[in-house]
């Protein structure tokens, strides 16, 4: 038993898949999450993040309108965004490196590929909760920092500013 | 000298942490059978869900075959990778399969490029003809040729642009 109180939490499940939605409100509400917000498009999902600041987002990345990826960009550096430093846990059937890179590069803090498994998403919560990692500010990029060890203890200068991607400097 | 920009690094309060509690940090083994359990009762619903995006790909591809744009072409990518992600829940492993053959043609393939109408019907019937059949396990050597093949055409279109 972990003794988590998943009560407590309030979760906004974004996909436009009514299907995948219900499987993930399903599996969050077994786990004892009972504030579950819905969106089905990116736009929509801004409008309840700014009502509700919910405490995680589960997000699908490709969706009509504003994708995935664009609504982290939104949440991670808008002013208007209620909680910039607010998890984010991409739910997505892109797998390959570049699209893994972008979805970092934008404030992701965890993934889940499809298909969503109870073990994973159950996983990346317990991720977020007990493992925050440090927030990065450059002038290219704000969100959770993207290297998982050793950062706490670099204190140096910006060295990725000359990178080909400059998004990707930290 | 380059000029050396700076990089601001901190740790936000964990706000979470302070909501939720727990204080060994293992998964909640309790929660995760009332969800599998939970999962299972949606099992009845699954047969509908294929068949509904079953319908919205073939919905897609007859939309892209009327007016091949950037709008169309989005949808039917999106209707075949929400299959991509989500049929093997719902119990067709070999349609995901399909769909992922399909999502890599449409997505690897550069925009400006026009999709070869053949392959995509190809895929789009290889997903029709297993979900009719209802092919539930991976295991049916006349579908797995079938995707071994739509795999290979779908090597071979994406090949040159290696």
């Amino acid at each position: 038993m972990s003794g988590y109180r998943f009560d407590r939490l309030k979760i906004l499940a974004v996909d436009d898949n009514v299907h995948m939605r219900k499987l993930v409100v399903t599996i969050l509400q077994a786990f004892g999450v009972s504030q579950i917000h819905e969106a089905e498009n990116g736009e929509r999902a801004w409008a309840v993040l700014r009502e509700a600041n919910p405490d995680v987002v589960v997000l699908d990345w490709m969706m009509p309108g504003m994708s995935g990826v664009d609504l982290i960009r939104m949440v991670r550096t808008n002013p208007q965004a209620p909680n910039p430093f607010v998890p984010v846990i991409m739910l997505t059937g892109h797998t390959s490196m570049d699209h893994v890179r972008l979805a970092r590069d934008a404030g992701v803090n965890e993934f889940i590929a499809k298909p969503v498994a109870v073990k994973t998403m159950m996983s990346r919560l317990v991720s977020v909760i007990e493992h925050p990692r440090p927030f990065v500010r450059t002038s290219a990029y704000f969100g959770p920092c993207r290297r998982r060890r050793g950062v706490e203890e670099y204190r140096g200068p910006e060295r990725r500013a000359e990178a080909k991607h400059p998004q990707a400097a930290e | 000298m380059k000029r050396q920009q700076p990089i601001e690094l901190f740790m936000p309060p964990n706000m979470l942490k302070a909501k939720v509690g727990g204080g060994l940090g293992g998964l909640d083994m309790a929660a995760m059978k009332r969800a599998e359990a939970a999962i299972d009762g949606l099992k009845s619903e699954f047969a509908g869900w294929i068949a509904d995006d079953v319908h919205a790909l073939v919905a897609a591809r007859a939309q892209y075959a009327k007016a091949p744009d950037a709008g169309s072409r989005a949808a039917l990518l999106r209707a075949a990778h929400d299959i991509k992600g989500q049929a093997a829940t719902f119990n067709f492993p070999l349609i995901a399969r399909v769909a992922a053959s399909l999502s890599r043609l449409i997505g690897e393939l550069p925009p400006a490029a026009a999709l070869p109408a053949g392959l995509l019907d190809a895929h789009a019937g290889a997903i029709q003809v297993i979900h009719r059949q209802g092919l539930q396990t991976s295991d049916d050597k006349t579908a797995l040729a079938l995707c071994a093949e739509l795999d290979a055409r779908v090597d071979e279109m994406l090949a040159p642009r290696k």
